[in-house]
C-alpha cells in the first residue's frame, strides 16, 4: 500500500533529527493543504512526513522593534492580527485572500513561501517587505533575505537538511505605504493570474519616493521584483504619470508564459496596469498613515 | 502500518486505528460512519467536507488524520441537540432555503457556525467571505446567506431570551 | 382546475424547506451508502485521443491481492449502448476520446482497484484526430466513426440527425426587408458541475434481477435502458432502480452513463455488489457537458422594427459519442422560431462528430446557445434600425393565445410585461447609452412550461394512500434533485387532499414501487406532479368524505352514549343525522372531517385517523381502505416531421436586465444591478421559485463570464475546480427577482415550469450590457477579461 510515516515533533531539534534521519525520504508538512493533495496526485511519495504543526516556536507573530512571523503560523492567524492588518496591510491583502478559511485554517505562510509556486501569494508582499528567511539546520543558523529564496517553480535555497524557522521584517520608515493585489477571474477560490505588491516610503512632503519595491507573481518561474521600475520610482515624485511609467517599466521586466490561466502578453498587460493601481493604493496608504500620525 | 489515536467527536472520545496518510474525512465517513460530511472535490477546494476542529473550519478531505489526535471534531451530526431540536444555523437553512440538493449544505452549515461562532452580527460581505470555500451549484448563494443572517436573528433573540 | 381557489391555504405560500435530514447530516447521497460484500470501481480511460487499440494486457492487475474483476472490451460481450448505439461501455477496436472506458477493475477496496489501474498495459497505434467540428465536415477529415451502428461503412462524420424547420418564405422576406443583419456566434463547452459527483452501485439478487443504486433524475427510462442491455448481455433478470439523494442534476443525469453500464458488467462477473463514485477529476473527464454551437444568424425587420424573418444555421460539436446532446436542437426550435413573433423561419442544425468529450443535456437543453446568438442579434438589429432594444424586443414581444411558426400555441404570456419590469427597475431609459464603461443589457427567454412530449409520453403516475393516523403517503416516480419537491408536492397535497402539509410524506426512488414517470426534465416536475396531485388527491378526498358519510353518524352516536355512560350529568344532545350522511355536505380540511355548512358544529367534527381506523377495524364485515391514483399525461404535441408541433401545452417567458461595468484596463467584468422577471404561470411556493430563479441566473452568469472546459487535442485542461470556475459566494450577483403570476388555465394552481429557464437569458443580457458600456460585443463565450480587453483594444486602436 501506497502509505507514509507521519511525525509531529514538539521541538525545532526534534525535526531537524527527524530530517536527518529520513534525509530525502521525507518532506516536511505543515498545513498540509498542499502536500496532503500533491501526495493524493502521486506528485510526491515520501516515506515520512514531518508535520510542523506542534511547534511552538515556529508558531507566533511578534512585533517588537521589527516585525517576526513563525514559518508554521497559519494564513488564518495573520489575517485577524490586528498589527499586521494595521502595520503591514500588504501582508493582510495576500493572506486573507489566499483559498478559503477553511485553507487559512490549515495553510501557513511558510508552507506557502517554501512551496514556491510562481503563483504564491505571500510572496509579493514579503519580497517587497525585504523580508529575513531565517533558515536552520543541525548545523546553525543562517538568514537570507527572500530575493534570494526562490530557485525556480518548486524550487527554493533551502537545503533538505534544513527547517525554515522564521521570517523577519524591518518595521517600514515613517510615510510607507504598502498593499498588494491578486488579480483574478472569481472572487474568491482562485490563482492570481498575476499578483502585484507595491511598497513606497516617502519624504514627509509624501510626494518624493525615497524607497520603493515591487513585487511580482506568476510573471516569471519564481515571484520577483521589478528593480527597474523600482529604481526609477526612487527619488521620484510618485504620481500617477510616473506610475504609469514604472508599470510600463515593470511590464517589461516580466518573461510570462501562457497557460490555460492567462496568456502572456494579458499577464504583462495587467502588470504595467496593476503596478500602477497597486502603487496609487500605496500612496493613499501611505498619505493616510501620515495623517494619523501628525 | 496502523496508528491507534484518539480524539472527540461530537463530545465522544473516540479511539480508531487509521493509516497515517488517511484524511479525516475518510475517517470520519468510514471508519465512524458519520457521513454528513461530504467528498466534493478532495482537493480543499469545495469545501463540502467542512468540519470544525477545536472550533475553526477546515477541509477535513485534506487534514491529516495524524493531527487529529486529542482535538475537538465537530461534525453537522453533532451540531443539533441530543433531542433531535435542531440548532439556529440548521432551522434557518430550511427556514430561508438555504439547502437545495444538501450537497454542500454541511459543510455550508459548519462555516456558518465557525462565523456566527467569531462574529455573531456579521453582515452580507462577511457573510460572503466565510463561505467562499464551500461552493454550491443549485442556490446561487443568495438564499444561503438569506439563512445565515436568519440564524443569527435566531441566535440573538436566544441569547436575549436566556 | 386552472382557476386560481380563492381560499388556497397551502399554495402560494412560502412554507419552509421539508427535507430536515439534509440539515442533520442523513440525507444519504449514493456516496454514502455502503453494502455488505460491496466492491469498489475504477475507470482506466484512453490515454491517446483517437487510436487503434493494439493490445491490453491486464495480467498483473489480475494478479493483484483484491482484485476481483478486471474488464475489458475482449473479455465482455460486445453490446452496443447509448442514444444511436454508436458505443460500448468497454472499448475494443479503438478509442476514440480520452475518455473512452478501456478496462475497468472491481477490488475490495478503492486502493487496491486504483492500483490495480497501474498495473493494466495498453498499447495503442495513433490515429489522426480531428477536434473542431468545421474541420471534421471537411471531406479529408479522419473518421472519428468508419461505421454505424448497424455496420454499414460512414463516409463522414455527420450524424444522421438533420434538424430542420422552415416556415413562410424566408428568401422573400429578406427582400423586402428595410434592415437585415448577419453575425457569427459561438460558445463553449461548459460542465453541469454537479457538487455531488456521479456514482452509482449495482448488484444482482439471488433470481438474478439487477438491483441498480442510481443517480438518474430518469428513474424508468434508466431502467428500461438498463433492461435491454441485461437482455443483449444474454441474461434473463430484470433491473429495478433506486434512486438515493442526488448531489444536484442539471441534465448530467438524463442518460444511463457508460459507468452504469460497466458496474452492471463487474457486478455480473463477480456476484457482488460493486461501487463507483467519481472523483472530481474523473466528473470532469468523463461525465458529459453541454456542447458548443457555431451559430449563424440573419435576421430582418421592417421599417417599424417588426421582424420580417430569422434564418439560423448551428453547427454542434457532437463529441466521440451520441447522447442527448445530440438532440437538443428540438428545443433549440422553440426559441428560433417563436422567440418574439417572427413570421418566416428557417433552422438548420448539424451535429458533427470529433476527438472531443461527447455531449449531453444541461439546464435549458440548447436554449441557452440558441438565445445566447438570438437576443445579440436582436440587439444589432434593433441598432440598425435605430430603435432602443426594449422597446425592439417590446415591438416583436410575444402575446397571449398565439400560434407561432413552429405551431406552439402559446396561452398565457406577460412578455411585455416582464420587459417593463426590466426597464423600470434597471432605470433603462437614464443608464442605457452612456458609454461610460457601464452598460445595461436585455434578452428574454421563452421555454416549454407544461412538460415537452420528447417521448411518446409526457405522463407521471403518482399514489395516495391514507392510513389509519390519518397521514397521507404520497408514492410518485418523479426525483427531487434539490428544486424542493418535497416541499411543494407535500402544500399541494394538503391543497388537494384537506390534510395539512405534515401530514403527507413522500415516497420515491424505487422503479418497483413508484408508478410510472418519464423522467424529472424539461422543467416538468412541479407541473405534471401538480396535475397528478390533483387528480389522485380530488379521489382521495372523495374517498374519504364516503367513507365519513358511511361511518360518522355511527361514530358520533357511539361516542355521546359512552360519554353519558361515564358521566350521569351529560345530557345526550338530539341531533339531526342526516346531513352527515350525504357526501356533498361534508368537508375535509386540517385532516378532519367536518359539515360544510356548519363548520363550528363540535359534534360533527371527526379526525380522518378516526374514521380510517373505523373503516378498517370493522370487525365482522366488509372493511375499506382508501388508495387513490392517478397518471397524468398533458395534451402536449411530439414534433412532426417538419419539426413542428406543440411540444408543451403552456409556455414560460421572462426577461433579464442586467447593468455592468467594465474595467477598461483588465477586461474584467462586474455586474452591479440584475433584474430576472419570471412568468412562473403561479408560484406554488415563492421562497422556493426564487429559489430556482437564482441559482439558475448564477449559473447563466457563470456561463457568460468565467466557465469554460478547455481542451488542447481532446484533452480537458482544467479537470478541477480551481481551473473550472464555477462562481463562489464571494461573486456577487444582486439578483433582483420579480415573479409574474398570469395564472395559468393549463397549470396546476396556475403554475407553470420554472427550473431550467432562468440560465437561458443571462449570457446575452450580459454580453449586451457591456456592449452599451463599452462598444464592443464578443460573440464567442465566455467573455474571459482577455478577450473583452483585446477588442477594447482593436477598437480604441480603430478609433485612432
Amino acid at each position: 500500500m501506497r502509505t507514509f510515516d507521519y511525525f509531529k515533533p514538539v521541538c525545532v531539534e526534534e525535526a531537524l533529527f527527524l530530517l536527518n534521519k529520513f534525509a530525502d525520504k521525507s518532506k516536511l508538512v505543515a498545513g498540509g493543504t498542499d502536500v496532503m493533495v500533491q501526495w493524493k496526485k502521486r506528485i510526491i511519495s515520501p516515506v515520512a512526513l514531518i508535520s510542523l504543526r506542534n511547534i511552538p516556536e515556529l508558531n507566533f507573530i511578534r512585533m517588537n522593534d521589527c516585525l517576526e512571523i513563525g514559518s508554521a503560523t497559519t494564513h488564518r492567524s495573520l489575517e485577524l492580527s490586528a498589527d499586521i492588518k494595521s502595520k503591514f496591510p500588504a501582508i493582510y491583502d495576500a493572506v486573507s485572500n489566499i483559498g478559503s478559511v477553511q485553507v487559512r485554517n490549515s495553510a501557513t505562510i511558510g508552507g506557502n513561501l517554501c512551496n514556491a509556486a510562481p503563483s504564491a501569494d505571500s510572496a509579493p508582499p514579503m519580497l517587497v517587505l525585504d523580508t529575513g528567511v531565517n533558515i536552520v539546520s543541525s548545523d546553525g543558523q543562517r538568514s537570507i533575505p527572500i530575493d534570494q529564496f526562490f530557485k525556480g517553480p518548486g524550487k527554493t535555497v533551502v537545503q533538505p537538511n534544513e527547517v525554515v524557522k522564521s521570517f523577519s521584517i524591518a518595521t517600514p520608515p515613517e510615510n510607507t505605504g504598502m498593499a498588494y493585489w491578486k488579480h483574478t477571474r472569481r472572487s474568491a477560490m482562485d490563482l492570481p493570474i498575476l499578483g502585484v505588491a507595491v511598497l513606497l516610503s516617502f519624504d514627509e512632503d509624501i510626494k518624493t519616493c525615497v524607497k520603493a519595491r515591487i513585487g511580482l507573481s506568476v510573471v516569471a518561474p519564481t515571484p520577483i521584483r521589478a528593480r527597474k521600475a523600482e529604481e526609477f520610482l526612487l527619488g521620484n515624485v510618485v504620481n500617477e504619470a510616473s506610475l504609469d511609467e514604472a508599470g510600463k517599466i515593470a511590464a517589461s521586466e516580466c518573461s510570462p508564459r501562457t497557460t490555460i490561466r492567462g496568456s502572456d502578453w494579458y499577464r504583462r498587460e495587467m502588470a504595467r496596469v496593476l503596478v500602477k493601481r497597486v502603487g496609487l493604493i500605496s500612496t493613499e496608504r501611505a498619505s493616510h498613515f501620515s495623517k494619523l500620525e501628525s | 502500518m496502523k496508528r491507534s489515536i484518539s480524539f472527540s467527536v461530537n463530545g465522544d472520545t473516540v479511539q480508531v486505528e487509521v493509516h497515517p496518510h488517511w484524511n479525516l474525512l475518510r475517517v470520519l465517513r468510514e471508519e465512524l460512519e458519520l457521513t454528513g460530511a461530504k467528498q466534493g472535490c478532495g482537493e480543499g477546494e469545495c469545501g463540502a467536507c467542512t468540519v470544525l476542529v477545536n472550533g475553526l473550519p477546515i477541509n477535513s478531505c485534506i487534514y491529516p488524520i495524524m493531527e487529529v489526535e486529542g482535538k475537538d471534531v465537530l461534525t453537522i451530526e453533532g451540531l443539533a441537540s441530543r433531542d433531535g431540536a435542531l440548532h439556529p444555523v440548521q432551522e434557518a437553512f430550511l427556514e430561508k432555503a438555504g439547502v437545495q440538493c444538501g450537497f454542500c449544505t454541511p459543510g455550508m452549515i459548519m462555516s456558518a457556525k465557525a462565523l456566527l461562532d467569531a462574529n455573531p452580527d456579521p453582515d452580507e460581505e462577511e457573510i460572503r467571505q466565510a463561505l467562499a470555500g464551500n461552493m454550491c451549484r443549485c442556490t446561487g448563494y443568495i438564499q444561503i446567506i438569506e439563512s445565515v443572517k436568519h440564524a443569527a436573528a435566531l441566535l440573538s433573540s436566544i441569547e436575549q431570551e436566556a | 382546475m386552472g382557476e386560481r381557489l380563492m381560499d388556497e391555504l397551502f399554495v402560494g405560500k412560502s412554507f419552509a424547506r421539508m427535507d430536515k435530514d439534509k440539515v442533520i447530516g442523513r440525507a444519504n447521497f449514493i456516496n454514502d451508502i455502503t453494502l455488505p460484500r460491496m466492491l469498489h470501481a475504477k475507470i482506466l480511460y484512453s490515454a491517446r485521443p483517437h487510436a487503434r487499440i493494439k493490445s491490453i494486457d491486464t495480467s498483473k492487475a489480475e494478479k493483484l491481492m483484491g482484485v476481483r474483476a478486471v474488464l475489458t472490451g475482449f473479455n465482455v460481450p460486445e453490446v452496443k449502448v447509448g442514444f444511436l448505439g454508436d458505443q460500448t461501455p468497454l472499448k475494443k477496436d479503438k478509442v476514440r476520446q480520452f475518455r473512452d472506458e478501456v478496462a475497468a477493475v472491481a477490488a475490495i477496496d478503492e486502493d487496491t482497484a486504483e492500483e490495480a489501474l497501474d498495473l493494466i498495459k495498453v498499447e495503442y497505434e495513433d490515429l489522426p484526430a480531428v477536434y473542431d467540428p468545421i474541420e471534421a465536415m471537411k471531406p479529408d477529415a479522419p473518421l472519428v466513426h468508419e461505421f454505424d451502428a448497424r455496420g454499414k461503412p460512414r463516409r463522414n462524420n455527420l450524424l444522421p440527425l438533420p434538424w430542420k424547420l422552415e416556415a413562410g418564405d424566408v428568401r422573400k422576406a429578406r427582400e423586402s426587408s428595410k434592415y437585415v443583419v448577419k453575425d457569427r456566434f459561438s460558445t463553449q463547452w461548459v460542465h453541469q458541475t454537479c457538487m455531488g459527483t456521479s456514482g452509482g452501485i449495482a448488484e444482482f439478487d439471488v433470481n438474478g434481477n439487477l438491483i441498480f443504486r442510481s443517480v438518474t433524475n430518469v428513474p424508468f427510462g434508466g431502467k428500461d435502458r438498463l433492461d435491454m442491455f441485461l437482455k443483449n448481455l444474454g441474461l434473463k433478470g430484470r433491473s429495478r432502480v433506486l434512486t438515493p439523494y442526488v448531489g444536484g442534476s442539471f441534465g448530467s443525469k438524463l442518460d444511463t452513463d457508460i459507468y452504469e453500464f460497466i458496474l452492471v458488467l463487474l457486478a455480473w462477473k463477480t456476484g457482488c455488489p460493486v461501487k463507483i463514485v467519481f472523483s472530481r477529476k474523473e466528473e470532469f473527464l468523463a461525465s458529459p457537458p453541454r456542447q458548443p454551437v457555431i451559430a449563424t444568424v440573419e435576421q430582418g425587420c421592417d421599417s417599424n422594427g417588426r421582424l420580417t424573418f430569422r434564418n439560423i444555421d448551428m453547427i454542434l460539436d457532437n463529441g466521440a459519442y451520441t447522447s442527448w446532446g445530440a438532440t437538443t436542437p428540438s428545443v433549440m426550435m422553440i426559441p428560433v422560431s417563436s422567440l418574439y413573433r417572427v413570421p418566416n423561419v428557417k433552422f438548420q442544425a448539424t451535429c458533427v462528430y470529433t476527438n472531443n468529450i461527447y455531449a449531453q443535456a444541461m439546464r435549458g437543453y440548447g436554449n441557452p446557445q440558441a438565445t445566447f446568438v438570438i437576443e445579440q442579434s436582436m440587439d444589432q438589429l434593433a441598432e440598425a434600425s435605430g430603435i432602443d432594444a426594449i422597446e425592439f424586443r417590446k415591438i416583436n414581444a410575444n402575446v397571449p393565445y398565439e400560434k407561432t411558426p413552429m405551431d406552439l400555441k402559446i396561452t398565457t404570456c406577460p412578455m411585455s410585461e416582464c420587459l417593463e419590469i426590466v426597464e423600470k427597475r434597471l432605470n433603462w431609459s437614464e443608464k442605457r447609452n452612456q458609454k461610460t464603461s457601464r452598460g445595461v443589457g436585455v434578452a428574454s427567454f421563452l421555454h416549454v412550461g407544461g412538460g415537452a412530449r420528447v417521448y411518446l409520453s409526457d405522463a407521471q403516475g403518482i399514489i395516495m394512500k391514507v392510513d389509519d393516523e390519518g397521514k397521507v403517503t404520497v408514492i410518485t416516480g418523479g426525483t427531487d434533485q434539490g428544486q424542493g419537491s418535497e416541499t411543494i408536492i407535500k402544500q399541494m397535497v394538503a391543497e388537494a387532499t384537506g390534510f395539512r402539509p405534515e401530514d403527507v410524506s413522500i415516497f420515491q426512488g424505487d422503479t418497483e414501487v413508484c408508478p410510472w414517470d418519464v423522467g424529472t426534465h424539461a422543467s416538468r416536475h412541479a407541473f405534471i406532479t401538480g396535475h397528478a396531485v390533483l387528480l389522485a388527491g380530488a379521489d382521495v378526498k372523495r374517498k374519504v368524505l364516503d367513507l365519513a358519510a358511511r361511518w360518522m353518524p355511527e361514530m358520533i352516536r357511539f361516542d355521546l352514549s359512552k360519554r353519558a355512560r361515564k358521566d350521569p350529568n351529560f345530557q345526550v344532545p338530539l341531533l339531526d343525522f342526516s346531513p352527515l350522511m350525504d357526501t356533498n355536505n361534508l368537508e375535509l380540511r386540517n385532516a378532519e372531517v367536518f359539515l360544510k355548512d356548519d363548520p363550528e358544529n363540535k359534534h360533527f367534527r371527526l379526525p380522518v385517523a378516526k374514521i380510517l381506523r373505523r373503516a378498517h377495524l370493522v370487525g365482522t364485515g366488509k372493511g375499506e381502505m382508501v388508495v387513490a391514483e392517478a397518471f397524468y399525461d398533458p395534451p402536449n404535441e411530439m414534433l412532426n416531421r417538419e419539426g413542428k408541433g406543440n411540444l408543451s401545452c403552456c409556455y414560460t417567458f421572462g426577461a433579464h436586465g442586467v447593468e455592468v461595468e467594465v474595467d477598461e484596463e483588465t477586461g474584467l467584468v462586474t455586474i452591479l444591478n440584475y433584474v430576472a422577471a419570471h412568468d412562473v404561470g403561479r408560484a406554488i411556493n415563492p421562497m422556493l421559485v426564487k429559489g430556482q430563479i437564482y441559482g439558475a441566473t448564477v449559473m447563466g452568469c457563470g456561463y457568460a463570464l468565467t466557465e469554460e472546459i478547455q481542451t488542447n487535442h481532446g484533452r480537458v485542461m482544467n479537470p478541477n475546480l480551481l481551473d473550472y470556475k464555477i462562481l463562489t459566494a464571494k461573486d456577487k450577483i444582486p439578483i433582483d427577482p420579480v415573479i409574474v403570476e398570469p395564472i395559468e388555465p393549463s397549470g396546476p394552481f396556475g403554475a407553470k415550469g420554472i427550473g431550467e429557464p432562468a440560465c437561458v437569458p443571462s449570457a446575452p443580457a450580459i454580453v449586451n450590457a457591456i456592449y452599451d458600456a463599452v462598444g464592443v460585443r464578443i460573440k464567442d463565450l465566455p467573455v474571459t477579461p482577455e478577450k473583452l480587453l483585446k477588442a477594447i483594444k482593436e477598437k480604441k486602436a480603430k478609433e485612432q
